[in-house]
């Protein structure tokens, strides 16, 4: 599945993913392959992605990396919303 | 041969000038592309936000947000959008004109309270009487050019929301050019808070209506969140049309004036080789009559 990550500024990260981890408003909630459609408003946090270990790792922007290893990487994030449809990941992030 | 050399210092003059203002109009191109790019880089970030809130605001009443309550009247904010530095032809004074009309006529029934962002406007309000803020803040807000991004446009966009939902402000209305291509700005009011109902065109109907959301937490939750959200990406898009249009109107203005220093150095250049050869013709005439006297 697509995750897409657009800031104001920038778009954060496109690209194939396994899963994401986002902050939700009523805790954390992780989104997996053919997710059913949701819209979620996010906390402020830490959004944990994992790739597959074959991804072509290109990160654009300012990206906060803070854990390369088992292909998985985290940024922080100051709230936003999120939109899953049809295998596709919208994070709206500030 | 005194105008000779007058001509020749003028020459002179206008070729500095000329250089002066094609090196400006390079300056603008390349700002005016960094500032378009801003415009770009924001825009898939603000349509699906309002993608999202226009499908949700559809199925939920949303007039009894704060941001969206229609008060009475007794107090508005202005808030003129300017540069800081000028050359930029009537950019400034359109803005300023028009929200002095709009202090003046018609919410001249009100407390109009005047927020200047950029020195231009702040050095025209500072004579007004509609000028109710501290120095500290105008310089805040002509700072905000400096160091352009979400961040910062973020913290003011904060303090504008929170006058409005104390209480300080019935009324928020930006005047600001719209960015519409390099050479044209429009002039725009919009009203900022309180919030007008979103207009639901096809095609957001279309992208979000389609399939069946699950709403996490709730869909009045997930608005409360998502209505400043809005606002402050409206903000930041306004901020940044106005720094596209700057530049825009800058590079149009020195594009003329070097236009129009060019032209004027043909003029003069002309006028000289004119002078100069009037002068030939005089020496040589003074030869010829000079020899004629003598062989007579």
């Amino acid at each position: 599945m697509i995750l897409e990550v657009l800031t104001p500024d920038e778009v954060l990260f496109k690209g194939n993913v396994t899963q994401v981890i986002l902050p939700g408003l009523d805790g954390s909630f992780g989104i997996l392959d053919s997710h059913a459609p949701l819209i979620s408003a996010l906390s402020k946090g830490a959004v944990k992605v994992d790739q597959n270990a074959t991804e072509n790792k290109s990160f654009k922007g300012r990206l906060n990396i803070e854990n390369k290893a088992n292909n998985s990487f985290t940024f922080d994030i100051n709230g936003g919303v999120v939109e899953v449809n049809d295998n596709k990941i919208l994070v709206l992030a500030e | 041969m005194a105008n000779l050399k007058e001509i020749r210092n003028r020459i002179v003059s206008v070729s500095s000038t000329m250089q002066i203002t094609s090196a400006m109009k390079m300056v603008s191109a390349a700002k005016l592309k960094r500032a378009q790019d801003a415009i770009t880089l924001m825009r898939p970030y603000a349509d699906k936000l309002q993608d999202i809130l226009t499908n949700l605001s559809a199925s939920l009443d949303t007039s009894e947000n704060e941001y969206a309550q229609e008060r009475a009247i007794k107090n508005v904010l202005i808030i003129p959008v300017t540069s800081n530095r000028g050359l930029c032809g009537g950019f400034n004074n359109y803005v300023v004109k028009k929200a002095l009309h709009i202090a003046n006529v018609k919410y001249a029934a009100y407390n109009t309270t005047v927020f200047p962002i950029g020195k231009k406007a702040a050095d025209t309000f500072k004579k007004t009487a509609h000028y109710g803020n501290s120095e500290a803040i105008v310089k805040e807000g002509s700072e905000i050019w400096g160091d352009l991004n979400f961040a910062n446009a973020n913290d003011m966009a904060s303090k504008i929301m929170e006058a409005y939902v104390n209480g300080s402000f019935d009324k928020v209305v930006f005047v600001y050019n719209k960015f519409k291509n390099v050479a044209t700005q429009i002039v725009t009011e919009v009203q900022f808070l309180p919030i007008l109902p979103p207009v639901q065109t096809e095609n957001s109907v279309k992208n979000t209506a389609s399939a069946d959301y699950i709403f996490e937490p709730s869909k009045a939750e997930i608005i409360t969140e998502l209505i400043p959200k809005s606002l402050k990406t409206q903000f930041y898009t306004i901020l940044l049309e106005s720094h596209a249009g700057e530049h825009g109107a800058r590079m149009t203005a020195m594009h003329k004036a070097t236009d129009n220093a060019t032209e004027l150095n043909k003029e003069l250049k002309l006028k000289y080789n004119q002078a100069r050869q009037a002068a030939i013709t005089n020496e040589i005439l003074e030869i010829v009559g000079g020899a004629e006297a003598l062989n007579g």
